[in-house]
């Protein structure tokens, strides 16, 4: 290509975007390469990490392994068992959210004395650090001096402290119920945020034709609240699958394998073996995963909306 | 002129201004960082953030007694090996670091310290430092430091509550462990009379190590292939013992799979047990009465043997190491020597930091001339009994599990041993696990 013709795509280009394009890019420029820099930037090189064996220990012998870490992340017995405790934790957790925040929100819909001093109530577990939220509840549950053992033995419920999380039947359930206090506000302001634009017409109508108030909360109520919950599921599902923080506050995975999760597993594998290869493959296969569930749940419940 | 000019003049002045400041800041910053790099008579010191106030103290000393600058810098020990080890592979400067004994062979392997056998002024210690810091600081025949500190895992108790209990003397075997917790619980003095601190964190490789090694036991052979799983090696008959005292005698508490080494340490420090496993240093909070409820009661017994054991234990230590980038650089290196034997060797003559380390926070030391120094004795005698120490510390043996995989392989061991003590699995099933996870590593490392 001969300069002049270089020298004209150059000037067409000018030419294409104004004075004023050109500016908001310029100001916009420093933004957009630190945005790159930092968040797309490591998406593409963890992608590029996951095809090779980089452990941080063994800096000098980073082959090229093509699929291998995801073959071998895959075909790991640990890694399924972590992927079931995920999913265990995922339905409990989500399941819990939805049904408090929808009666939570069906109780601040309501107009009564105190609406107001409640709803703040509602929304402390969310406004508290997560970090601070796995503490409080690391206190709560302690077997030798925490909250849940003395209100318990104070109602004589126990004779004697109990194990709870050093109990492998009752880590997750313990750990999803810290998620679900901390995840249920938000929950209940989308829905009730949902439920305040159900046009009032609808349950005038209702009651014309007779209805009762549960057949107004079946048949109105409940079909309105499909795009809130959708939001719902998809946000909390993808929150509890990726959740990390309450697994290392509390338990660190244990007791035994009993809340090894595949965030925990991820966490393990990169930050403790320092193994970045497989690390990043399982962050791509549990980010896969996420966005896969994200999508069929659109689907599920868009189509009915 | 008009408002649109003004708004342009602006616009390209603000680029230009702030294209030019951006240019003067890089500038700027590269110019400080070369400085920092290219100084000479600095070096660059990276430890945990461990009597922090104690090391300032000794490094200002080193400055106004040497003239070389030192940049100390620290971190929590929670996320030392994660930082040294990223600062390692992202070239940060950096010369001199503490270094646990179980990261020895990784970091050594990968090429990040480097040994120092060839500075005599720090070869020459190890005539007055205990064989097994020698030891534990050598990785295939080369020394990489001096001691920063050492310590064993030992055995602790209750002597009123002991005597309360009708025991004149503590237990010398496993089996008298048991039969004394027995008739500790029985006579209502306490639930769970053993405090095992057996959570997933560093500390729970000791504590079944000392076990093991006190049933006479190894996790490895002399090829340093494993041998955990031998029923004849001890290790299976010590976790065998911890699940029972957890699932069968009950004398153990099942939150001990929960319970960190600090927990486990407040929960004795309130009187709730009678014998407890701790690291030695620990005594002296124990029997401090602004720490400890049972202050002035708390004594050490020889770690217990099992069947055909010893009162042997675990001991481990830290010691003071040389950078790769240190060691390639002739004058950084002999900089770096001098600040190592500052910090592990005589300063002026004397073992003063290790001497204060355990006269201020009670950390152990590494170097036999220090039992001799009266101040010491008198420091020990206050809250423990220097010959017990003495006896117990020549007890101890290097661990055997110290290896690049180490790190790696303690994942697996905490999730097998603490489903054991669950009893969700056998204590032979857990060695099992431990020990084809062991074998899969190192042939993945060869």
């Amino acid at each position: 290509m001969s300069d002049q013709s270089k020298l004209t795509i150059g000037y067409r280009l000018l030419r294409r975007f104004n004075y004023e394009t050109r500016s908001a890019a310029l100001f916009i420029l420093p933004v957009m390469s630190v945005l790159a820099l930092v968040t797309v930037f490591p998406i593409f090189y963890s992608l590029y990490t996951s095809f090779f064996n980089l452990k941080l220990t063994r800096p000098h012998r980073v082959p090229f392994v093509w699929l291998d870490n995801y073959i071998k992340v895959l075909s790991d017995e640990l890694f399924w068992e972590s992927v079931q405790r995920t999913v265990s934790f995922t339905l409990m957790s989500v399941s819990a959210i939805a049904v408090i925040a929808l009666l939570i929100a069906l109780l601040l819909n309501e107009t009564f004395r105190g609406r107001r001093v409640i709803s703040t109530i509602v929304l402390i577990p969310w406004a508290i650090p997560t970090v601070a939220n796995g503490l409080l509840w690391k206190w709560i549950y302690d077997s030798g001096y925490g909250a849940l053992n003395g209100v318990l033995l104070q109602l004589g419920l126990i004779d004697k402290y109990t194990v709870w999380l050093g109990d492998a039947d009752r880590t997750l359930p313990l750990i999803a119920n810290a998620f679900v206090w901390k995840e249920v506000p938000l929950a209940a302001i989308l829905i009730l945020v949902t439920m305040k634009s159900i046009p009032a017409d609808l349950y005038r109508a209702a009651r014309v034709d007779g209805a009762n108030a549960f057949q107004r909360f079946v048949h109105i109520t409940l079909p309105s609240l499909k795009p809130g919950f959708m939001l719902v599921m998809i946000y909390e599902t993808m929150m509890a699958i990726r959740h990390f923080d309450l697994f290392f506050l509390l338990t660190e995975g244990g007791p035994g394998e009993a809340s090894h999760v595949v965030a925990w597993q991820i966490y393990v594998e990169t930050f403790r073996n320092l193994s970045f290869g497989t690390g990043s493959a399982m962050s791509y296969i549990l980010a896969i995963v996420t966005f896969a569930l994200a999508y069929f749940i659109i689907k599920m419940l868009g189509r009915r909306v | 002129m008009s408002n649109k000019s003004i708004s342009k003049f602006a616009r390209r002045e603000f680029l230009k201004i702030s294209t030019a400041a951006s240019a003067i800041g890089a500038m700027g910053a590269s110019g400080l960082a070369s400085r920092a790099f290219a100084a000479s008579g600095t070096v660059n010191f990276m430890a945990w953030s461990a009597a922090v106030d104690l090391v300032k103290s000794h490094v200002a000393e080193f400055e106004k007694s040497t003239g070389i600058n030192v940049n100390y810098a620290n971190a929590p020990w929670s996320n030392y090996r994660d930082n040294i080890v990223t600062k390692f592979v992202g070239g940060a400067p950096l010369d001199m670091m503490w270094v646990s004994d179980a990261w020895l062979p990784e970091f050594a392997e990968a090429g990040w310290i480097k040994p120092i056998n060839s500075f005599d002024n720090l070869m020459k210690y190890n005539d007055e430092a205990e064989k097994f810091c020698t030891d534990s600081m050598t990785y295939k025949g080369q020394q990489y430091g001096l001691t920063y500190y050492t310590d064993f895992m030992g055995f602790m108790y209750d002597e009123s509550q002991l005597k309360k209990a009708g025991i004149s003397t503590p237990p010398s075997t496993w089996d008298e462990v048991t039969e004394q917790c027995l008739k500790i619980k029985a006579a209502g003095i306490s639930d769970y009379p053993l405090m095992l601190a057996l959570a997933n964190e560093s500390w729970l490789m000791n504590f079944i190590a000392a076990m093991v090694y006190s049933n006479n036991g190894r996790f490895t052979d002399e090829k340093g292939n494993s041998a955990m799983q031998s029923p004849t090696e001890g290790a299976v008959k010590a976790l065998q013992w911890v699940v029972d005292a957890v699932n069968v005698h009950k004398i153990v508490s099942p939150a001990c799979v929960e319970t960190g080494e600090l927990t486990g340490l407040k929960a004795f420090q309130s009187g709730n047990h009678v014998f407890a496993l701790e690291p030695k240093y620990r005594m002296r909070p124990m029997n401090d009465p602004k720490q400890s409820k049972i202050a002035g009661q708390v004594k050490q017994a020889l770690m217990p043997k099992g069947n055909g054991g010893d009162h042997n234990t675990v001991g481990w230590m830290r010691f003071h190491g040389m950078s790769a980038g240190a060691a390639a650089n002739p004058e950084q290196a002999e900089l770096t020597a001098k600040l190592i034997e500052w910090f592990g060797g005589r300063a002026n003559g004397e073992y003063k930091f290790q001497k204060y380390l355990f006269t201020d926070v009670g950390a152990g030391f590494g170097v036999k001339p220090l039992f001799d120094d009266q101040d010491v004795k008198d420091a020990y005698n206050a809250y423990a009994d220097v010959d017990m120490i003495k006896a117990q510390q020549g007890l101890a043996l290097k661990s055997d599990v110290v290896t690049p995989w180490y790190g790696e392989w303690q994942e697996t061991n905490a999730s097998a041993w603490q489903t054991a003590i669950l009893g969700r699995s056998t204590a032979q099933e857990a060695m099992d696990k431990s020990g084809t996870r062991w074998n899969d590593l190192k042939k993945e490392f060869s």
